[in-house]
């Protein structure tokens, strides 16, 4: 058959209006899926019948859609039959967009902020450990100080509890009256310490010199330094001494005592 | 759906029920089933159209029975639905309808008939042949005439 042949038949009509035998329906179907045209005449066909249908008697109640609409989303509940689909949400991929922008804008601001209150910690931290690295190496220079002046009064003390060590106290005399000081003795090894004790500094450009008496005879037992605060004092080895006395010398001290200027004598 | 087809569903009820009242609780009836049923309609089997139309058509008859009209109406008395119809049709020609009176006033009247019987009243070709006593190609060949009739008139209709 052709297509102007099946059209002519009539079986078109009788299709769409629903009153072909199940074996002709069939039959349209194949024939739509070999002759694509049939199906624009079969559109045409179902226009003219809802058009003519359509002109209706009366307009229909507008109550009517709204009633039939009511009780379509009751039987939605108990049937839940169909799938919803909304219609109206927006594309997400729009908003997952915008809302990944935002997200990224926030999260830069809020690393900013951050980053900046971190480096403003670690320059304080750095200063504040520099700081104490000064500190540090200011504690360790006293504590070398005090270890050496500790191992000093250690000495000191060790020779001075020593029961061979004989203790002399030189007395004041012409511009030392009323002063003192102490020279410990060892007669066994000779060493011989000087305690400047409260000694004013010497004159400017004059030096104390210890001297030994020996047999009646002075000894130059070496020169006494006040610098740095130190008042005790190894001096030199001295062996059979029956007195000790201190001169005022020039600086870097003389082969022999100037008696004039004597300032402290004490006797073994 | 109900914007496209509640028209021309409700111009077959009402044909079949001649009732507006029930026509419209009828076509809510349909409306409701075509949801309901929608999963089940097969693209393969039909037009979409033709799907609703034969759910409207055997509820619009059902409720004829239930009503307790005569149970043989839609067999007996053709001629019946053809007077209502041009009754109806000359009740309202005061108003909008006047294209319609046109297309109604232009079919023959065995063109109208054959309409009636198988749009509206769902005549198989078999009962319509028998009810006419026509032969059964004459029956194709009188139902196209008068469709491509319809569609002459629509169109001109839609042009006016």
């Amino acid at each position: 058959m052709s297509i102007e042949e099946i059209i002519e038949s009539g079986l078109l009509e009788s299709y769409v209006l629903g009153i072909a035998t199940p074996e002709e329906t069939v039959m349209v179907q194949e024939l739509c899926v070999k002759h694509p045209e049939l199906i624009k005449e079969i559109e045409l066909i179902e226009e003219a019948l809802i058009s003519y249908s359509s002109q209706t008697i009366k307009p229909l109640n507008n109550e009517l859609k709204n009633s039939i609409s009511n009780r379509l989303v009751f039987n939605e509940k108990s049937a839940s039959k169909a799938t919803i689909i909304p219609l109206n949400t927006p594309a997400p991929h729009v908003k997952l967009y915008q809302v990944g922008i935002a997200a990224s804008l926030l999260l830069l601001i809020t690393s900013t902020i951050y980053n900046f209150s971190l480096y403003k910690k670690v320059n304080q931290l750095s200063g504040q450990v520099a700081e104490l690295n000064t500190t540090k190496s200011v504690l360790a220079d006293q504590m070398n100080v005090q270890q050496a002046s500790m191992q000093t009064l250690t000495y000191h003390f060790q020779f001075v509890a020593n029961p061979k060590v004989k203790t002399i106290a030189l007395s004041g005399m012409n511009s030392l009256v009323s002063q003192s000081a102490v020279v410990h003795w060892n007669p066994e090894t000779e060493e011989v310490y000087f305690d400047a004790n409260a000694l004013p500094a010497s004159p400017q450009s004059k030096q104390y010199q210890l001297w030994a008496i020996v047999d009646g005879k002075p000894v130059d037992a070496g020169m006494i330094s006040l610098n740095n605060g130190a008042t005790f004092q190894k001096m030199k080895l001295i062996a059979g001494a029956q007195a000790f006395a201190v001169t005022i010398e020039n600086m870097g001290g003389s082969p022999t005592p100037t008696i004039d200027t004597m300032c402290l004598l004490g006797n073994v | 759906m109900y914007d496209n087809y509640s028209k021309a569903l409700f111009g077959v009820i009402n044909n079949i029920v001649n009732d507006q009242e029930e026509s419209e609780d009828v076509l809510q009836n349909v409306f409701v089933k075509i949801w309901n049923n929608f999963p089940s309609y097969d693209e393969q089997k039909g037009r979409l159209y033709t799907w609703m139309l034969n759910i409207a058509r055997n509820m619009a008859i059902d409720s004829t029975r239930s009503r307790h009209e005569k149970i043989k109406h839609k067999i007996q008395e053709t001629t019946d639905s053809v007077y209502h119809k041009n009754n109806l049709f000359e009740q309202n020609s005061s108003h909008e309808n006047i294209g319609l009176q046109n297309i109604i006033n232009n079919l023959k009247e065995d063109q109208k008939q054959i309409i009636d019987l198988a749009y509206f009243q769902g005549y198989t070709q078999e009962e319509i042949s028998q009810k006419l006593s026509l032969p059964l190609g004459t029956v194709k060949t009188k139902v196209r005439q008068a469709i491509i009739m319809l569609r002459e008139l629509t169109k001109n209709e839609i042009l006016q």
